[in-house]
């Protein structure tokens, strides 16, 4: 082999010297197959040597040991501890176009330093290891670290001991402020109240924020916050999805998801009642509505519609949700022929869709006749009348209070008549309904014509074992079990895949990176003892989701500050080290929450139907069959929290679009975070924002009735960022306020157009001009990056 | 680090790899502020395409899409079919529909409907069009009629987002985004990519955001829906009683007060902010001026038939003329009403007395001020319409996938060309059949992209506009 290896690692030295990252394998570490191989084998080799039969080139694949190890007739693509001699490497060297690996057509080409890690590995015996995400996850020791921190939290060990080995160390704490901020906007999804603030700058001590970390889980807008996760994930929406884009009734399944984490339902049973509420013994009304999730896909009543496409598109539809959910896997993949990069075949896509053949969707499939179809809302058996979960809690509560109360008690008649009014409130609600399973067939190249496939039975990926099921046919309920069974299922996999979530919610990014593919061509974690001691923790503590929460705000780790140098940024840009927080803006939800919060419109109450907030005129102009107006909330709904928001597929709010919330037609794990010019106006202009101010300047003017500006301009400030400004901050916004005074004094309505957007009546009775004067100076701080972004 | 950024530093790190093969010897603190600095002002600005592109010299700059949307008969504008005439009201014969997806007329004797118009041979090319579009004549010899267009779903809604995003599976980007994403915009006051939906017309088929959506890449490539009357764009008017003045001053204090920010946190995403309102503010002037006709003179009015104000087709199409001006990389016009089930000469008139002058207009407009040879313009809709009847009210037709008809013109498209063709009845395209991913690999191919490596991480996988099948570009239609 004309190849001098000595050359090559002297080479590969200095260039990994210049790359400074810190995740890179060092030359004194020893080649780890899941982290440093498989990526590359999986990027550049498997498309043609992998898991799919159908494309497989030279009868070799490469992601089984056994076949790449195997003899050929003489020689073996890869023989362990001999690079020279084994044809994978030649290949990849060669310089001839007709040998060459990968082939120059498929535009890929391998770095020198991942050639030399390959070369390394075949060196050091070439040791494959299972996928990492299909090995069961188990308690890891916690690794010595240097100098162990005084609060000496175990998630901290394992972050440590890997800044020790890249010569950094946790980034200091962050203030109290920034920390009170943080884990107010992580756990509830909305700021710190003043007075929290307050009690936590006076006492910072661990105990206190233990304090406040009890009270956040405790709090009901906790349920809120993860919901918001959640019904991403689920894709959730108010829309039907597909052409004229209905409305259906769903809402109450979104008070069933609040009501779920704010009780702390164990993970496993929140998983059985949404995938199979109504297989249960004795279904309760909660565990119906839950069962809604089989319902929440995108559906079309268009006409012409053709019963087996859309039967295949809605079966497709359910597998690609359940396995991005659940299984952190893109089984969709799958649905035309054999994955290409993880063991899931075609057949196993279609028995996974088997699963939820029983689902009866008739009013899915069938277009314009009298009960179903264009109508708002669009009705589709079967559904149910129900109070919804919140609805029903508030009416329980009103009873004990009329109960507690004497019949003379003038009282009793107000209460009696909401208690009333509440009960009448039942709505409809779709839920899942089990009736004899249509056959299901594989789809050669997921052609939904081809009537020629072998029927399947429901079942699991067949790498993964068999189902356990409890009657001939397996069913939703035996799913939903091995979903969530650690010991006879996939329970493991399953525990990795939500507390990495979970930690992306508190560090904006997860341990493994890719939230949804959990398979070889998504990222293996950086910290995969942590992630296994996390899941292994939510196991054992049978899916106690409030306590992984705060076992993770607890530690050292995730009460570092965000800040850092520049140096440290140029060396870890991804923060994979996490030797700092990372800072990043609010979801869409949370930025229009926070505007509401800090302005004090905010309509706090939990649960209930969905809100329409304003909306710019003729938005839904081009949606048809029905043509529709869109109809504003008169009342206190219109300041309730974005995430009741009446959620169009199509259009959604211009407001929750421009802020980057995913319009819920497919799965979404991670949302992007822009920074747009459309974001900006929307943050500015939208007269949900402008009201915002309003109120916000009518607080300062009426709480402050004595202050000077200067006064005001902090209390405002503070409000809004809980903290007060600094000099230059402060005159920068004392010149807006003589501005603005400027401006508006010299208007004939002294800024009465400007005071008149949004309906809340609040500040009508101030000095017009100088509420205008005020709103400007708020509009600018609450359109301040660091209102609406998390440090 | 957003996503745009990440995406930004992936293409920075391709490049790392390039220069570290070229053998440049870059230390890494040099490396790094390279890396900072690209990260910032890529995330701030819209004007840079992504590093390595373009991979060809291109041939135009910009594409204007003229969306014929509900899927417009090719039987009765480019399609002439002397057979389908003798054919007329007798059954389809088998032959052509055994096996074949259908969509209204499931379940139906399907029955040929011949012509429902003459058609006439136009141009030194002897372009044939039909009497339903006499404006066309005045371009036939410079376009080119694509008559083997062939796409894979037979439903409006997804057939949209197939002709859009190449797959039927919501929440992939598209074309207009992906091209913005790859070229960027050559203003930094307007985004790349501009949608506009004309007012008028019957009833139509609802559109929605998702064909112009962004999907997996950064939201800023999304395409920015115009209102043909009414508020240009979501919220770029000030709030009521601010006056320009103020309007700028609050964006300067939020400007000032982000920087102040930046300067005691270096967090490089502030400076991405800075560069989204000084756009914004940009914005809220450069929109209301590229709208604002009053300097175009009578003429130019008179040839495209708009009139001031009125959010028709024909005034969308002269806003496409003044967006391309402004360097707005991919424009967008939609135009709703071709589904025609039904009472379709009714119909076709209406459609084409909304559209048949200004497409010829825009097409004549462009050439005037040479800017014809560097925008591919695209004219068509999701599918055609099958050669047989359907009847709601008089003759109409339904949905047809497998043979319709699209023309292109502009760059080095060659003009008064026919490319491929249907069988005699119209219903296969049977010669040269284009595949909308070959539409796509023969846009980007125009702009100097090569579809094949013009890849996006999503999943881990390399994500194409063009997908996994074979897509090849239509060599044969350029000059």
């Amino acid at each position: 082999m004309p190849r001098n290896w000595q050359h090559f690692l002297i080479c590969f030295a200095l260039i990994a010297a210049l790359s400074g990252g810190g995740c890179a394998v060092r030359a004194d570490e020893a080649i780890d197959f899941n982290r440093d191989i498989r990526p590359i084998l999986s990027e550049n080799c498997f498309r043609c040597h992998g898991p799919d039969s159908a494309t497989r080139e030279a009868d070799l694949r490469l992601d089984q040991e056994a076949a790449a190890l195997a003899d050929r007739g003489g020689y073996a693509a890869i023989l362990p501890g001999d690079p020279e001699a084994s044809e994978f490497l030649r290949r990849i060297l060669s310089t001839d176009e007709a040998e060459q690996m990968p082939p120059p057509e498929a535009d890929k080409d391998l770095t020198q330093k991942q050639i030399e890690l390959l070369t390394r590995w075949i060196e050091e015996g070439a040791k494959w290891s299972a996928a990492w995400s299909y090995v069961p996850p188990r308690r890891h020791e916690l690794p010595t670290i240097k100098n162990p921190t005084p609060a000496g939290h175990w998630i901290d060990n394992f972050v440590l001991a890997r800044l020790d080995k890249a010569g950094l160390t946790l980034n200091k704490p962050a203030d109290s402020v920034t920390l009170v901020r943080r884990v107010s906007f992580d756990l509830t999804g909305l700021p710190p109240t003043p007075a929290m603030v307050e009690d936590f700058e006076a006492d910072p001590s661990d105990a206190a924020y233990e304090k406040l970390v009890d009270e956040l889980l405790a709090s009901p807008h906790f349920g809120e916050r993860l919901a918001m996760m959640w019904l991403d994930l689920v894709r959730f929406a108010d829309t039907v999805g597909y052409h004229g884009d209905q409305t259906h009734n769903i809402w109450p399944y979104r008070d069933y998801v609040i009501h779920a984490f704010n009780a702390n339902m164990p993970f496993d049973q929140f998983t059985r009642e949404q995938l199979a509420g109504d297989l249960l013994p004795e279904a309760n009304e909660d565990q119906l509505i839950a069962s809604g999730y089989n319902r929440l896909l995108q559906t079309s009543h268009e006409g012409g519609v053709q019963l087996k496409e859309y039967r295949a598109i809605y079966l497709a539809d359910r597998v690609r949700n359940v396995s991005q959910v659940w299984l952190g896997g893109t089984v969709g993949c799958a649905q035309c022929h054999d994955h290409k990069y993880d063991p899931y075949t075609a057949r196993d896509f279609y028995s996974l869709g088997a699963f939820f053949a029983d689902i009866e969707e008739e009013y899915h499939l069938s277009a314009g006749d009298a009960l179903n179809g264009n109508t708002l809302p669009t009705k589709r058996p079967p559904e149910i009348e129900v109070l919804s979960t919140y609805q029903r809690l508030k009416l329980a509560e009103l009873d004990q209070q009329i109960e507690s109360l004497s019949e003379q008690n003038p009282t009793l008649a107000v209460l009696q008549k909401e208690r009333d009014d509440i009960a009448k409130q039942k709505t409809f609600t779709m839920i899942s309904h089990g009736i004899a399973p249509r056959e299901v067939r594989v789809q050669a190249r997921g052609d939904w014509q081809d009537e020629s496939g072998e029927i399947v039975q429901a079942a699991i990926p067949q790498f993964l074992g068999q189902v356990k099921k409890v009657d001939s046919r397996a069913s939703r309920l035996d799913l939903a079990n091995w979903l969530t069974d650690s010991e006879a299922g996939i329970g493991g996999l399953t525990a990795r895949v939500m507390v990495n979530r979970y930690w992306a919610m508190l560090f904006g990014e997860g341990l493994a990176r890719v939230l949804d593919d959990f398979g070889g061509q998504g990222e293996s974690p950086s910290h995969p003892e942590l992630l296994d001691n996390l899941a292994v923790e939510y196991l054992e503590t049978v899916w106690d989701t409030k306590h992984i929460l705060k076992l993770i705000v607890m530690s050292q780790t995730y009460r570092q500050s965000s800040l850092a140098t520049s140096e440290l940024r140029q060396r870890d840009p991804l923060n994979v080290l996490l030797a700092r927080q990372n800072n990043f803006r609010l979801p869409a939800e949370s930025v229009r929450d926070t505007l509401l919060a800090v302005s004090g419109l905010l309509d706090p109450s939990i649960g209930g139907r969905s809100v329409r907030p304003y909306q710019p005129p003729k938005y839904f102009r081009f949606l048809n069959f029905p043509k529709r107006e869109y109809e504003q909330d008169a009342g206190s709904e219109q300041w309730r929290r974005g995430i009741y928001m009446h959620w169009q597929r199509t259009f959604l709010h211009p407001m929750l679009k421009a802020l980057d919330a995913s319009t819920r037609e497919e799965c979404t794990a991670r949302r992007p975070r822009s920074n747009t010019a459309l974001a900006a106006l929307t943050l500015l202009n939208d007269p949900n924002s402008v009201e915002a101010a309003r109120s916000l300047a009518a607080k300062v003017l009426t709480d402050n009735v004595q202050a000077t500006d200067d006064e005001r301009i902090a209390f405002a400030f503070r409000q809004a960022v809980s903290r007060v400004p600094d000099s230059a901050e402060k005159e920068i916004l004392k010149e807006l306020l003589v501005a603005s005074r400027d401006s508006f004094e010299k208007q004939s309505t002294a800024g009465g157009e400007f005071l008149g957007i949004g309906m809340s009546p609040v500040g009508s009775k101030l000095p017009r001009s100088e509420l205008a004067a005020w709103t400007s100076v708020c509009r600018a701080i609450l359109n301040m990056s660091e209102t609406t972004t998390r440090n | 680090m957003n996503p745009s950024q990440f995406a930004a530093f992936q293409h920075q790190l391709n490049r790392r790899t390039f220069l570290s093969r070229a053998g440049l010897g870059l230390g890494a603190t040099a490396l790094s502020t390279l890396l900072d600095h690209d990260l910032t002002s890529r995330a701030a600005a819209t004007d840079l395409s992504i590093p390595g592109l373009p991979h060809l010299p291109p041939k135009v700059k910009r594409v204007i899409f003229l969306y014929m949307s509900g899927g417009p008969s090719h039987l009765e504008t480019f399609d002439y079919k002397p057979k389908l005439a003798e054919l007329d009201g007798k059954p389809m014969p088998e032959s052509f529909t055994a096996g074949q997806p259908i969509a209204q007329l499931q379940g139906q004797i399907l029955k040929a409907q011949g012509p429902l118009t003459k058609f006439g041979r136009y141009g030194k090319s002897g372009q044939t069009i039909s009497d339903f579009l006499p404006f066309h004549r005045q371009i036939a010899d410079d376009i080119c009629v694509i008559k083997s267009m062939v796409t894979e779903q037979i439903n409006h809604d997804p057939a949209h987002t197939f002709m859009n995003t190449g797959t039927a599976i919501s929440g992939r980007p598209s074309m207009g985004s992906w091209i913005n994403y790859g070229l960027g915009s050559d203003n930094q006051s307007l985004p790349g990519f501009v949608v506009m939906t004309s007012e008028g017309g019957r009833d139509p088929q609802p559109i929605a955001p998702r064909m112009w959506g962004s999907g997996f890449l950064p939201s800023q490539f999304q395409g920015v829906p115009f209102n043909s009357s009414g508020e240009p764009v979501y919220y770029i008017k000030s709030p009521e009683g601010v006056p320009d003045q103020l309007q700028r001053q609050v964006v300067e204090s939020v400007r000032a007060l982000d920087r102040h920010r930046h300067e005691q946190t270096h967090d490089p995403e502030l400076l991405a902010r800075l560069a989204a309102y000084e756009t914004a503010f940009r914005m809220q002037s450069s929109v209301p001026e590229l709208l604002d006709l009053a300097d175009e003179p009578q003429h130019i009015w008179d040839m495209y038939g708009a009139k001031p104000g009125d959010g028709s087709y024909a005034s969308n199409c002269l806003i496409a003329r003044r967006l391309a001006e402004r360097g707005v990389r991919f424009i967008q016009l939609y135009h709703r009403d071709w589904d025609h089930h039904g009472d379709l000469v009714e119909h076709m008139h209406t459609c084409c007395r909304c559209t048949d002058q200004a497409s010829a207009a825009l097409i004549m407009d462009l050439k005037q001020r040479g800017m014809l040879e560097e925008t591919l313009v695209v004219w068509g809709g999701e599918f055609g319409r099958t050669p047989m009847f359907q009847g709601k009210g008089g003759p109409g037709r339904d949905h047809h996938i497998k043979g319709f008809t699209m023309w292109v013109a502009g760059g080095n498209i060659r003009p008064g060309m026919t490319y491929g063709s249907t069988d005699e009845l119209g219903y296969h395209a049977v010669e040269k059949p284009v595949h909308v991913r070959d539409l796509h690999a023969t846009m980007l191919h125009l702009l100097g992209i090569d579809h094949k490596r013009f890849t996006y991480k999503f999943q881990g996988l390399d994500m194409k506009l063009t997908g996994v099948e074979e897509a090849r570009v239509l060599h044969d239609i350029l000059a």
